[in-house]
């Protein structure tokens, strides 16, 4: 809803009408010489790009995010169509977060447009607090935005989806149990499709009935430490603290080609496209200052199976030719027979630079 | 189809097959070993499809059997069951029973026509090498230890196996320390190299024994075969080029002294409690007459070790990754090392007073 937010910041005549972020920029609007726009509609798109988001209008035809662009054209062909703009939203993510850290500074950043605050040592009245901090987000992007406010980060998480667009929603331990307990178990944040339906089949539908079913039977169908943390969800506990710092688990490349791909037949595209996704790999930890030694591959094949592999190198990395090479010994470990849609390379294991430069010792090396 | 067999006769042999036995693999046979007995001769057949371990023992068992059953359980049964048992096995259908005193087992089994084995390659055999168990197994103890594990270099995660006039050269690397050695043959071949894979090396020196009998070393297209005692071991090998050795041994390392291997050794663990967890760093700092090891670690806690040794060479403070000196200590025999310096920035001649043929050689780390 974010990007389907800012574009309509930048087509405000769109406001109120089906409106689809997806695709590539061959669909960018057309400017016409009053000054209006000429928009294209979702029965202009051909290819196979998704959804990135929809408008709240458009949901009511059924679209949502991650849909196929023409699956959706079937059911609202009159949408429009606008192409996704990453660069933007990036810039309004960017404001409207310095807009919050300007009130609370203990932020952790939870993505694009989701953050979690700290609002311990804040003494003002929580109501006021919060209704500044929208207000100050309001004036520094022109967006509305949904805040939920609870003892900790699994509430305020449920909470901020309580009341949207634009809500405020306050869960204190007293209301907990009237605002939380009816919610059903999948709200929670952890809780996947493949858990509720199993816990659906345990006839556990609610927050309350999984806060009163037996722990035992947790276990046996869970394991211990997903049953564990099952019955503490459920009671509304979570000692997680807010990480205002923390190093990224890894970074991360894939393209979905627009055409199934045959690694014989279409080589030299591959090749090409597989070299790219590792130089931008590389330029994403060298412009955040992060070195790693674990390179990764994923490939989905046509029947969107996925293989992935991995591989550690003896040394830590930010370099395009060495994640190139890593990532060709990966996909080597993979059947390359069958047709596929999707390649990615993924390096994990990471490391600030500057953090390794200092102090590390260097261990010399034989050949070369 | 069945067999009788004396528990001890089979206990042996099923566990030196079942070392390559993968626990887990997509090809259900392969954690299944091919078990062929005829009237006297009972052959068992272990392979990763890299590489096999054939195994055949004389014995008397009054029948005839061919199947493939589960290594890992065979050997289980076999391991519990009490000394000197008479096993009988009998196969039925799919099935096999092994059967001994009050105790009866039915294993699945898979058809001995599809196991997949290895089998000689075709064509000319290139060398023919011989050596006696010992040398061999001593060899490879020698360098071993100095090999790469997954190493993106997949070269190097073997030993180099190089036959040069009457030489045999046996060298392993990881790129950052090597190891050498080197043995006289009893005749002269042309100049041949393999690199035989880890997991061989290693099955190789557990199925070695300390007799002079001899192995017989077969290289042929691809692959090398090994034959001992009653031990038919096929493997494939690396398909690459190993580094060129020869410009990485230094000569002339002028700053030298001798020590004793278990002082140092003692000394060298001691100080890498105390070393860097992950980069295990520790200073070698030599003066006259005197070594000292110091480590720090990222709690800043030190360790300090002086050793009194014969030195005359120059002042020297030189880093070294710990484990790389424990490792060479550990696995040499000489009572007596020898330590090569140049410089701080050169590599490290580690050479063992009892054999003129070992080299070590560690790069140095900057600490």
């Amino acid at each position: 809803m974010f990007f389907a937010g800012v574009e309509l910041l930048r087509y405000p005549e769109l406001r109120g009408q089906p409106v689809v972020v997806g695709g590539r920029s061959a669909h960018q609007p057309q400017k016409l010489p009053d000054g209006s726009h000429r928009f294209f509609k979702l029965r202009d798109y051909s290819g196979r790009g998704v959804v990135t988001t929809s408008t709240y209008e458009a949901r009511v035809l059924g679209v949502f995010s991650a849909m196929g662009l023409m699956k959706s054209a079937q059911l609202a062909p009159d949408a429009i169509l606008l192409p996704t703009d990453f660069e933007s939203y990036r810039h309004f993510s960017r404001l409207f977060k310095q807009a919050v850290a300007d009130i609370a500074p203990l932020i952790e950043n939870r993505g694009i447009d989701e953050i979690y605050i700290d609002l311990t040592d804040h003494a003002e009245d929580t109501r006021t607090l919060a209704q500044r901090i929208k207000h100050a987000v309001s004036a520094a992007t022109g967006l509305s935005c949904s805040i939920g406010i609870a003892p900790n980060k699994l509430l305020a998480k449920i909470a901020s989806d309580l009341d949207k667009p634009n809500g405020l929603t306050i869960i204190d331990s007293e209301s907990f149990v009237e605002r939380i307990w009816p919610l059903k178990a999948s709200k929670i944040n952890g809780i996947g499709p493949k858990a509720a339906k199993k816990l659906v089949s345990l006839n556990i539908n609610t927050i309350a009935d999984l806060a009163q079913a037996d722990a035992s039977m947790l276990q046996a169908n869970f394991g211990l430490s997903y049953a564990n943390w099952l019955v503490e969800v459920a009671n509304g506990r979570d000692d997680r603290p807010v990480v205002t710092f923390s190093i990224p688990k890894s970074m991360s490349r894939e393209t979905t080609f627009e055409r199934d791909m045959h690694a014989r037949n279409d080589r030299a595209r591959l090749t090409e496209a597989f070299s790219s996704l590792c130089a931008r790999v590389a330029e994403d930890l060298q412009q955040k200052g992060y070195i790693g030694r674990t390179v990764s591959i994923k490939i989905k094949y046509h029947d969107f199976r996925i293989a992935t592999r991995d591989l550690s190198l003896p040394d830590y990395t930010n370099d395009s030719t060495a994640i190139r090479r890593a990532a060709g010994e990966c996909l080597k470990r993979v059947s390359l027979n069958e047709k596929f849609r999707l390649l990615g390379v993924k390096v994990s294991n990471l490391v600030r630079e500057e953090d390794a430069a200092a102090g590390q010792p260097l261990q010399a090396t034989l050949f070369n | 189809m069945n067999i009788k067999i004396n528990r001890d006769t089979l206990l042996k042999p099923l566990s030196s097959v079942s070392g390559i036995v993968e626990r887990r693999h997509t090809l259900p046979i392969l954690s299944n070993l091919l078990l062929e007995a005829k009237q006297d001769k009972i052959v068992l057949t272990a392979t990763d499809l890299e590489m096999q371990i054939s195994l055949s023992v004389e014995t008397a068992v009054g029948g005839e059997l061919s199947t493939t059953i589960s290594a890992k359980k065979l050997l289980d049964i076999c391991r519990s069951l009490p000394e000197n048992a008479e096993i009988t096995m009998a196969t039925q259908e799919s099935k096999i029973q092994v059967k001994t005193g009050k105790s009866r087992f039915n294993l699945q089994t898979l058809p001995a026509n599809d196991y997949p084995v290895m089998t000689k390659a075709a064509g000319a055999t290139n060398t023919v090498i011989k050596i006696g168990q010992k040398s061999l197994k001593r060899l490879l103890k020698q360098v071993e230890f100095a090999m790469a594990q997954q190493d993106i270099r997949y070269y190097l995660n073997g030993l180099l196996f190089e036959v040069n006039g009457n030489r045999l050269n046996v060298v392993g690397t990881d790129g950052h320390r090597l190891s050498f050695t080197s043995t006289e043959l009893g005749s002269s071949y042309e100049k041949q190299e393999i690199i035989l894979p880890r997991k061989t090396v290693i099955e190789l020196i557990k199925l070695l024994d300390e007799s002079e009998e001899e192995v017989t070393i077969e290289v042929a297209s691809g692959q090398a075969n090994f034959a001992f005692g009653d031990i038919r071991l096929i493997s494939k090998v690396i398909d690459g080029k190993f580094p060129d050795y020869t410009r990485v041994i230094p000569s002339g390392h002028q700053n030298s002294f001798t020590v004793d291997r278990m002082m140092i050794l003692l000394s060298m663990q001691r100080a890498s409690i105390l070393s860097n967890e992950k980069y295990r760093g520790i200073r070698m700092v030599l003066t006259e007459n005197s070594l000292k090891l110091i480590s720090t670690n990222s709690e800043q806690e030190e360790a300090e070790e002086e050793l009194e040794i014969n030195y005359a060479g120059s002042a020297l403070d030189i880093g070294f990754n710990v484990t790389y000196m424990i490792d060479v200590l550990n696995n040499v025999d000489s009572e007596n090392v020898v330590f090569s310096f140049a410089d701080a920035n050169s590599s490290c001649l580690v050479t063992v007073e009892n054999d003129n043929n070992y080299k070590y050689v560690v790069m140095p780390m900057r600490i």
